[in-house]
């Protein structure tokens, strides 16, 4: 199996031991990239929240259960994206100069293969027009563009923040950026310091030390999507959840 | 009052009658129009789809229509170039059936998609490694080509005839419609290939996911195949229900019992491959996903009837039916036949949209299930009704049966 | 030309094409696929210049540092500071989503406002704020008038201590009503045991990062417990790669909350017992001599057996342990293995620097103060108070008093003779301002209402209180009830009057002591955008009311606005020996644990001002670890076992009566010498059990569950098996629903003595069996389309004892039946 790599690989380390479960990176998220919201935000189905918490327990009885969970964004799948692909009119794509999966809201035509296409459920569709209650369009940020009815969207890596990080860094002078320079949102606003973000093809950045954890895995890794949003936790029952396993399949640490 | 149009020498009912019987079907087209409506006024919320079922009943009936609907590809391909001539008694039949199923199928998914009014970016920004940019060039080729081949049969309209140039125009296109089935049939083979391939190459859902043969997916032939098994019996079920509402003879038995017997013995081939590709399937896809067969199967109403169903029921028995003659002459068991076989590809075509969607490949994601909205039945009834009222009136006033004065000597005399 | 078919099909055909080579429908195609992509109804974000603000967020007392991002002046992110010393970077949702606060128009009120429709319909009208103003202090010159100041009251759900406490309080004061009521917080709970235990209504401060064995009786430690983002930080750097260098975490709680799963021990004793596990860890300590004797001989009474000044023998609280609290007997009472707990005693009491905290989830609701004095009597016994890694004895922010109050001698009257509720009823002597006494007060007779005006600051008493709608139905029976909240909240819409406040952003505010920090923090926040509507910060709208009332009232406000006033109590701050900045390469719990004097980086009140505009934060980043034998305000003098301030206060209660009947109405149910020391009183409802459930209400962290409204965004983290298409879901251990015939999903009504409401069945195994579990802030009637009418609001049905001593409202512990629907 072999990707094209490109110069950047940017991923993400979500340490699961640290994750608190507490939401902020998804209201972050939700603040940073002007998403919409639904009336019915409980319609799990039809909500927008391009980080979102999946909570999973380890089934067992009270009172040994134990709960946890895996904030999810999008894993911008390094190898065959599966959205990219099948998305008739290009309107996602994959560029592997910085691994980013972008998505322009403009070329799509809705017409939601690509969400079929991804086993991540990481990508959502505008039911409806994204309605901002009286005076909360003054909130909106002009970095990332308002989404219309009908198109699909979903974690951008919070790619303006590259935009923004290598403007700044333009302006200094240099050509590269330095590891933590570009962050995303989630990852900075985690209260548990829980997100890491950066290159993972620089060998000296944080998160390129803590993919190569020994408690570090990813979601459905053996789909062979390569995604680069990777986690660490030190239980067994939470990495066994990230994965189908057949009976015995599954080797605890 | 409309007996001028009729085609030459046949008897149709009155004009009050023929209003009576549209009723119904304008009824649906008329639930329809007010589904499709709101569906591009209000947006998708409309219906019941969600993220997670990004695709449902609309798709469910697109594929299912244009599997059917190839009964119009593969009777050309018979008629015009293999060359079977009984087949000339249906021939038009199969295509109007196609026409209609393509032509709704084409209308359904420009409601289906998000934004409509740029539907034609797919072919404006391409995107060639996307199998669905392949269903839509192919799709809406296949649907010129079958408009083409349904002008000929409009063209044949008794007035329309008396225009010169017009009887010309027509008289040529039938000479040259051996080309047309030919690309039709070309076009036919990608977009129904095509349509199986969708589902194939989503190789991240290991539910649909086949092994590539050449380039294509498994489900890129077993789609061909399927359709192909099933379109004739659609189109021959189509003929025999018009022949029931008419209480006419329309079609010949030996075109019918040719239909079938190409439907049997195709549709027991696809059986064996597609007994094979689930095997195959099962035994490595399924276990590199870390699954069983059997975990793709406890999910809501989603259980292993449904493979039951789909190959031995409604394949293995119409397969047999089919392909013996005593059988498939008892014209009971034909159409049981026929309805099994049709039963089964819209299973099986189900089972690839809706199964595939509904069952979460992240072990910690839930189940949902979803019924359609009454917009969303609006829709695909509308589809129904379309059918009926395109095929009534073609009936009325074209001459889709060419033998049927011959086939009815109680009602036209010998 | 004639125009016949031929030629009409030819033109067209010959058009058609020739259409083709000109660039009309290439344009045409290109001007569409623009068209398509810009309606008129997806908003369009202004650009302009970006601007970053610094300030403070002061949504709840955690004290994070916020930059603000704006465009063209519109803040449009709440960012976390990396150069502040709370919260280091983090924030937590609420902060996050915080802009939806302050933007979201139909959720605010946009000027001052008067009542046209019924009350709780929420139909107002706009006044001008010389209207509003002038009736609100037209009301209170008539009641001081009539010789009757104390019909005025107060609910204020200000932060304890703040300069908007202080007005509110200093208002109610030189009108002459001593009717000023704060809403319960576990604040309370701390100063109260603090004040009995260690002699000063300080603030409770855990060194929670110095220790290395953190035993929490309850705090939701990373959903929102103390300062939110100080503990999560911490917890986040404990899961840093090698857990050695965290303390070990040990959280007892009923349910498997998430800082349950994510300790490393979780033990599920039953909700309201936590007290008696801490007593009989305590007996295994004590029994095992896991103590500190040192400690408990010099610095501590009551802890042996003992002689009072009237020469009697008194037990102490070694005897009462070793009598009354065996593992076995508690095991009893918690349901936790009696094994489990002495494996706990000894990892407790074998720890270098063991820290046991108390707490009740957020802490938005109190707690119960013995259950607190049980948890800090663990401290005691391992000598880890007032140490590094322990419960360190504060005693609040140097701020400077302002003025005494000249009051006159109709307020003198309203001051003296005029508390509610507890006239001639001395059984609450530590709950002097709880607003159960005022509801029970004002719905009692059939006469008028002893509140004639009722004035509400930050707080949503009508939603929050769990107190079945009693305060509701109060509220009914006042005359004049005074909103000064910036929301459309419930209580909101039973107002005739609104003075609205500004929202965070818009405002100055203090944030005093981020709950449980171990060392002395002020933060201040500043307006980060223009007052978005036409209000006024509460500071303001008091200090002008209270100068409209005229006389001594406005003799009382010598300060021309809120930030006068401010800045003179923290003239104080400039005396003591603080800092004002933090470079970030040492995280202050470090410097605070080394002990060592600061020089403070500011040289005059100017100065500092100038430095806490900009910076937004003040705190002293050490401590005198050695004044264990000045620190205690005890009558003692020592950190108190037998609490020598509760017998007192229970003896001049009962004026030489009965102490006995006296202890029984404050809900003591213990005897002799006990009653005066850390013990256990049963608050579970005698009915508990058999058919019936126990209700426990818990709060979210990622959902607003106090007087501030839910920014939506914050819906997005709610789980659909919490609350699903408006119906909230109740969490029953699968085994209990076997019991009850519930499955997943199923609607049930559930009913207390106080109300009941329609929920549905979510089977979690990690609920206690036996109990019923309901997230609270659901169910609001109020705000917007985002918060109306979802789900069921738990507060509603709370129906349990009252906390002893406190009279406050026992929350985790009503029974309840359960009904299918
Ligand atoms: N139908 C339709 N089509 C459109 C538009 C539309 O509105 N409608 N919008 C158009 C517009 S405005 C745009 S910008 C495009 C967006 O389409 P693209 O141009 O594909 O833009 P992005 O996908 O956002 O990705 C730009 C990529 O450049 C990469 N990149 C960043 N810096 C560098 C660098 O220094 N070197 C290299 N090699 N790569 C870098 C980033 O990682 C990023 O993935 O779509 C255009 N297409
Ligand atoms: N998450 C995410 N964010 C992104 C990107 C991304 O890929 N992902 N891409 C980035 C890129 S490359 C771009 S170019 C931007 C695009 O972001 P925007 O500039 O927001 O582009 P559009 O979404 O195309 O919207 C343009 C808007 O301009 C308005 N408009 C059209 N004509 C006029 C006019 O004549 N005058 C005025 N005043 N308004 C007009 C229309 O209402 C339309 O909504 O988004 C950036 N933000
Ligand atoms: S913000 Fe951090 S701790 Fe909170 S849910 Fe997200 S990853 Fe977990
Ligand atoms: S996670 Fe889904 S949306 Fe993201 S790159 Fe992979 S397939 Fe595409
Ligand atoms: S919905 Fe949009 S992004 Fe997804 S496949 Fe279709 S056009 Fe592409
Ligand atoms: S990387 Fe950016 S877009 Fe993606 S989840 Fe995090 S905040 Fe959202
Ligand atoms: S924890 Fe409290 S202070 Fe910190 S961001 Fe959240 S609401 Fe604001
Ligand atoms: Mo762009």
């Amino acid at each position: 199996m072999s990707a094209k790599q490109g110069k950047h690989k940017y991923g993400m380390v979500i340490n699961l031991d640290k994750c608190t479960g507490c939401g902020t990176c998804t209201v972050a998220c939700a603040a940073e990239n002007n998403l919409s919201v639904i009336k019915d935000e409980t319609d799990k189905q039809r909500t927008i929240s391009w980080m979102q918490l999946f909570k999973v327990t380890n089934g067992k009885p009270f009172p040994d259960t134990e709960v946890s969970y895996f904030p999810r964004p999008c894993m911008h799948c390094h190898y065959h994206t599966p959205c990219v692909s099948v998305c008739p009119p290009t309107a996602t794509e994959i560029d592997y100069n910085t691994g980013i999966v972008s998505q322009i809201y403009t070329r799509c035509i809705g017409c939601r293969y690509c969400q079929a296409a991804c086993p991540y459920q990481a990508r959502y569709f505008n039911w409806w027009d994204g309605h901002f209650p009286k005076g909360t369009e003054r909130y909106l940020s002009p970095e990332v563009s308002v989404r219309m009815r009908g198109v699909v969207e979903k974690c951008s890596f919070c790619h303006h923040r590259l935009m923004r990080a290598k403007t700044q860094a333009y302006a200094e002078g240099r050509r590269e950026l330095k590891d933590g320079e570009y962050i995303t949102a989630c990852t900075e606003a985690c209260p548990a310091g829980a997100i890491a973000f950066g290159d993972l093809n620089d060998p000296n950045s944080e998160v390129a030390g803590l993919s190569k954890h020994p408690h570090a895995f990813r979601l459905l890794e053996r789909l062979g999507t390569e995604p680069k949003v990777y986690y660490i936790s030190s239980k067994d029952w939470v990495r066994r959840m990230a994965d189908n396993y057949r009976p015995d399949e599954f080797q605890p640490l | 009052m409309d007996s001028a149009l009729f085609p030459e020498g046949v008897k149709r009912c009155s004009p009050k009658v023929f209003l009576l019987w549209t009723l119904p079907w304008l009824a649906l087209l008329a639930w329809g129009g007010l589904s499709a409506f709101l569906c591009l006024w209000k947006g998708l919320n409309q219906t019941n789809m969600s993220n997670i079922f990004a695709f449902a009943l609309w798709i469910v009936f697109d594929l299912a229509v244009i599997a059917l609907g190839a009964g119009a590809f593969f009777t050309g391909f018979l008629t015009y170039v293999i060359g079977r001539k009984e087949l000339k008694s249906i021939i038009n039949a199969a295509v109007i059936i196609g026409f209609i199923c393509y032509s709704g199928a084409v209308a359904m998914l420009g409601i289906d998609i998000g934004q409509p009014i740029r539907g034609w970016f797919i072919f404006w920004h391409a995107n060639v490694h996307s199998m669905l940019t392949e269903v839509s060039f192919c799709i809406t080729c296949y649907l010129a080509v079958l408009a083409i081949e349904y002008i000929p049969i409009v063209l044949e309209n008794r007035q329309v005839q008396k225009v010169r140039e017009l009887r010309l125009f027509g008289h040529n296109l039938h000479h040259v419609m051996g080309v047309f089935a030919a690309t039709g049939t070309f076009l036919s083979f990608f977009h129904q290939g095509s349509l199986g391939g969708m589902f194939g190459v989503m190789y991240a859902r290991p539910f649909a996911e086949r092994w590539d043969f050449y380039v294509w997916p498994t489900t890129f032939f077993l789609f061909v195949f399927s359709a192909i098994a099933a379109g004739p019996c659609f189109t021959i079920l189509c003929s025999k229900l018009a022949e029931a509402v008419s209480r006419k003879k329309l079609v010949p038995d030996n075109a019918v019992q040719f239909l079938a017997k190409v439907s049997g013995w195709l549709l027991s081939g696809y059986i064996v491959l597609k007994i094979l590709d689930t095997l195959v399937w099962a035994d490595t896809t399924v276990p590199s996903a870390g699954l069983e067969l059997m975990d793709f199967y406890r999910e809501g109403p989603y259980g292993i009837w449904m493979l039951i169903a789909e190959i031995g029921i409604f394949g293995i028995i119409p397969a047999i039916l089919l392909m013996v003659p005593k059988a498939r002459q008892n014209p009971g068991l034909l159409i049981i036949a026929c309805l099994m076989n049709c039963t089964g590809i819209v299973l099986n075509r189900f089972v690839f949209v809706i199964a595939t969607l509904a069952i979460p490949v992240m072990p910690f994601a839930r189940f949902w299930s979803y019924l359609p909205t009454w917009q969303e039945w609006g829709i695909a009834m509308a589809m129904l009704g379309y059918g009926f009222l395109l095929f009534s009136a073609s009936y009325r006033y074209l001459p889709v049966f060419p033998r049927e004065k011959e086939l009815n000597p109680a009602v036209y005399g010998a | 030309m004639e125009i016949t078919r031929r030629n009409f099909i030819q033109l067209l055909a010959g058009g058609a094409a020739g259409i083709h080579i000109t660039p009309v429908p290439w344009k045409m195609m290109d001007d569409i696929a623009i068209w398509t992509q810009n309606w008129p109804w997806v908003p369009v974000p202004e650009r302009g210049r970006f601007d970053h603000e610094r300030s403070v967020c002061s949504l709840c007392p955690g004290g994070c540092g916020i930059e603000v991002r704006k465009v063209a002046d519109r803040a449009v992110k709440i960012e976390g500071r990396e150069d502040f010393p709370v919260n280091n970077g983090g924030i937590c949702p609420l902060g996050a989503g915080g802009l939806q606060l302050l933007y979201d128009e139909t959720i605010r009120f946009t000027s001052p406002m008067k009542r046209v429709g019924p009350r709780g319909e929420g139909r107002f009208l706009p006044v001008s704020w010389s209207e509003a103003v002038g009736t609100l202090a037209e009301r209170i010159q008539a009641l001081r008038k009539d010789n009757r100041p104390e019909a005025l009251a107060a609910v204020d759900g200000s932060r304890p201590g703040t300069a908007s406490e202080g007005l509110v309080k200093r208002l109610l004061q030189a009108v002459g009503s001593p009717n000023c009521y704060s809403m319960p917080s576990i604040q309370n709970t701390y100063q109260t045991a603090n004040l009995l235990m260690q002699g000063n209504a300080g603030p409770m401060a855990y060194d929670i990062e110095n220790a290395d064995f953190v035993l929490s009786f309850g705090c939701a430690l990373i959903e929102g417990w103390g300062a939110p983002a100080r503990v999560i930080g911490a917890w986040g750097r404990w899961r840093e790669d090698s857990k050695a260098k965290g303390p070990k975490v040990v959280q007892v709680e009923s349910r498997a909350s998430n800082t349950a799963s994510k300790s490393d021990a979780w033990i599920a004793a039953r909700p309201g017992t936590e007290a008696a596990l801490a007593l009989g860890m305590a007996h295994v300590m004590i029994s095992e001599n896991l103590v500190d004797r040192s400690f408990l001989f010099n610095y501590t009474h009551g802890y042996e057996d003992w002689i009072d000044e009237e020469e009697r023998p008194r037990k102490g609280f070694k005897t009462m342990v070793l009598e009354s609290y065996s593992p076995d007997k508690v095991a009893g009472i918690t349901g936790v293995a009696a094994d489990r707990i002495i494996a706990l005693a000894r990892e407790f009491g074998k720890a270098g620097a063991p820290l046991a905290l108390y707490g009740k989830g957020k802490g938005n609701l109190n707690g119960s103060l013995l259950e607190c004095m049980a948890v800090q009597a663990l401290n005691a016994l391992k000598g880890g108070v007032n140490t590094p890694g322990g419960a360190v004895v504060q005693q609040g922010l140097p701020l400077a008093p302002w003025p005494d109050v000249e009051t006159d001698p109709v307020a003198r009257q309203g001051l003296y003779g005029g508390r509610l509720g507890t006239a001639g009823d001395s059984r609450l002597p530590f709950a002097e301002s709880s607003i159960e006494n005022m509801v029970e007060a004002v719905m009692q007779g059939g006469g008028a209402s002893p509140v004639d005006t009722l004035l509400v600051f930050g707080a949503n008493p009508v939603f929050t209180l769990p107190d079945g709608g009693a305060f509701r139905k109060a509220l009914t029976r006042i005359p004049l009830i005074v909103s000064f909240s910036p929301y459309r909240d419930e209580t909101a819409a039973m107002a005739d009057l609104i003075l609205p406040d500004h929202t965070a952003l818009e405002k100055r505010e203090e944030i005093v002591w981020p709950t449980g920090l171990q060392y002395p923090f002020l933060g201040l926040s500043k307006p980060v955008v223009r007052p978005v509507y036409d209000t006024r910060h509460m500071g303001d709208t008091v200090i002008a009311v209270a100068k409209k009332v005229g006389g001594p009232v406005a003799d009382a406000f010598p300060w021309r606005r809120f930030e006068d006033a401010l800045k003179a109590r923290l003239k104080g701050l400039a005396e003591a020996r603080g800092l004002t900045s933090w470079d970030g390469s040492k995280p202050v719990w470090k410097t605070f644990a080394e002990g060592r004097p600061v020089s403070p980086d500011y040289d005059s009140f100017d100065d500092l001002w100038k430095k806490l505009d900009s910076g937004g934060f003040w705190y002293e980043p050490t401590h005198d670890f050695h004044d264990l034998s000045t620190c205690f305000g005890t009558p003692s003098g020592k950190f108190e076992f037998a609490c020598g301030r509760l017998e007192q206060a229970v003896k001049e209660a009962a004026r030489g009566g009965d102490a006995k009947t006296l202890l029984h109405r404050m809900g003591i149910e213990a005897r002799g010498d006990d009653a005066y020391m850390p013990h256990y009183e049963t608050v579970l409802s005698a009915d508990a059990g058999g058919d019936t459930l126990v209700l426990v209400p818990y709060e979210m962290f990622n959902h607003s569950t106090d007087w501030l409204p839910n920014p939506p965004f914050l819906t997005k983290t709610i789980f659909d098996n919490q609350l699903r298409r408006d119906e909230s879901f109740a969490e029953v251990n699968p085994e209990t629903a076997a019991g009850h015939h519930l499955k997943e999903g199923d609607r049930i009504l559930i009913q207390s003595d106080a109300g009941e409401v329609k929920v549905r069945v979510h089977l979690f195994e990690g609920a206690m069996p036996g109990h019923i579990y309901l997230p609270l802030g659901f169910g609001h009637t109020a705000y917007g389309v985002y918060q109306k009418d979802k789900g069921v609001n738990a507060a509603k049905l709370v129906a349990g004892k009252k906390d002893p001593l406190t009279g406050r409202t026992v929350w985790w512990a009503t029974s309840v039946r359960v009904k299918k629907t």
